[in-house]
């Protein structure tokens, strides 16, 4: 029922994202001389590796909750046998990974507000920081799911089912941000 | 739930269906006039039925044949345990509370945006913790 009931609400967070999306090709349609003007500050290159870490992060999610699913909630061997890791381990991984991109925006808008786009410049300026902007609300909103997820795993002696349903839809909707993402970079950094 | 992954399937293929005859309509039409929003919206509209159409497939795949896809099926069949549900929670009324102090202090001032996460840290944390602590832990 939690899996349903997050999925459901994944699907919602699409309708959410394709606002955005509209929002953006309306004013790219509308005032593409903006685009013009400030697709060339972007530095793609750095997104591309930003856009990697995130896409990394997912795997280390994926491999998270198959130990997460097993019921193995630490890790058995030293801290660098990661072949016996648990679902922790990865978790903080990801969670490490994920506040990498989270820093690598930061410093990304700070460059551009050092170029002049802001959120009042222009239109482009407005949709860039929505669209990512609330991209990076969700990622930081996971982030915070994550640490609740790996506190309630040391809230009882037994990895239970429920602490592990908890973990699985986690990363349903950690998945679910990384494709967005996906879609977003494609639509800013590579059509521009 | 095979009829659940049907209905959802054909929603989605209704709106592509709409959104070839707006895209249809808006070029030979309205030329001077396309926007592609519509078109956006009503593409991303289908994948948000296929969205659950491909998760309840993929789960119907896990899981006995459901009774109400046997037409021969009766209503008790379906009676049984759904899930954990919450019997009694205070904690979604403080939750939303700080949300509203959230967004409110974004519009209004940060000032009320710093009371808002202080209500609504020990909130989230309230609430997520609630069935796993005291008698729940074990």
């Amino acid at each position: 029922m939690v899996a349903v009931g997050t999925m459901v609400w994944l699907a919602s967070e699409l309708m959410f994202f394709a606002a955005l999306f509209a929002m953006y090709f309306t004013l790219r349609a509308n005032v593409p001389e903006q685009w013009a003007a400030n697709s060339p500050l972007l530095d793609v290159r750095f997104a591309t590796i930003n856009t990697g870490i995130l896409v990394i992060s997912s795997v280390w999610c994926q491999l998270g909750v198959w130990k997460a699913e097993a019921g193995q909630v630490g890790r058995t061997g030293g801290l660098l046998e990661f072949k016996k890791w648990g679902m922790r381990e990865w978790y903080v991984l990801t969670y490490i990974f994920g506040s990498i991109f989270i820093a690598g925006q930061v410093y990304e808008y700070a460059h551009l507000v050092h170029e002049g786009v802001t959120l009042s410049s222009d239109s482009y300026g407005s949709i860039f920081y929505l669209a990512t902007g609330f991209h990076g609300i969700h990622v930081t909103g996971g982030l915070i799911a994550f640490l609740l997820i790996l506190g309630r795993t040391f809230t009882t002696r037994r990895y239970t089912h429920a602490q592990a349903t908890g973990a699985v839809v986690t990363s349903y909707y950690w998945h679910f941000v990384d494709v967005v993402w996906i879609a977003l970079f494609f639509t800013i950094y590579v059509l521009q | 739930m095979r009829y659940s992954v049907k209905l959802f399937t054909v929603l989605g293929v209704f709106f592509v269906v709409m959104s070839a005859i707006y895209t249809f309509w808006g070029l030979n039409y309205l030329p001077d006039r396309f926007e592609p929003v519509g078109i956006v919206g009503l593409l991303l509209s289908a994948l948000f039925f296929w969205f659950i159409a491909g998760y309840l497939h993929v789960t119907e795949r896990r899981l006995d044949p459901a009774p109400e896809d046997d037409p021969r099926g009766n209503i008790e069949q379906i009676q049984g345990d759904f899930g954990f549900f919450s019997p009694h929670s205070w904690w979604p009324l403080v939750l939303a509370f700080s949300a509203a102090l959230l967004f409110l202090g974004v519009a209004m001032g940060w000032w009320i945006f710093a009371i808002g996460a202080f209500i609504g840290v020990p909130a989230l944390i309230g609430w997520t913790f609630e069935y796993f602590k005291g008698q729940h832990a074990n």
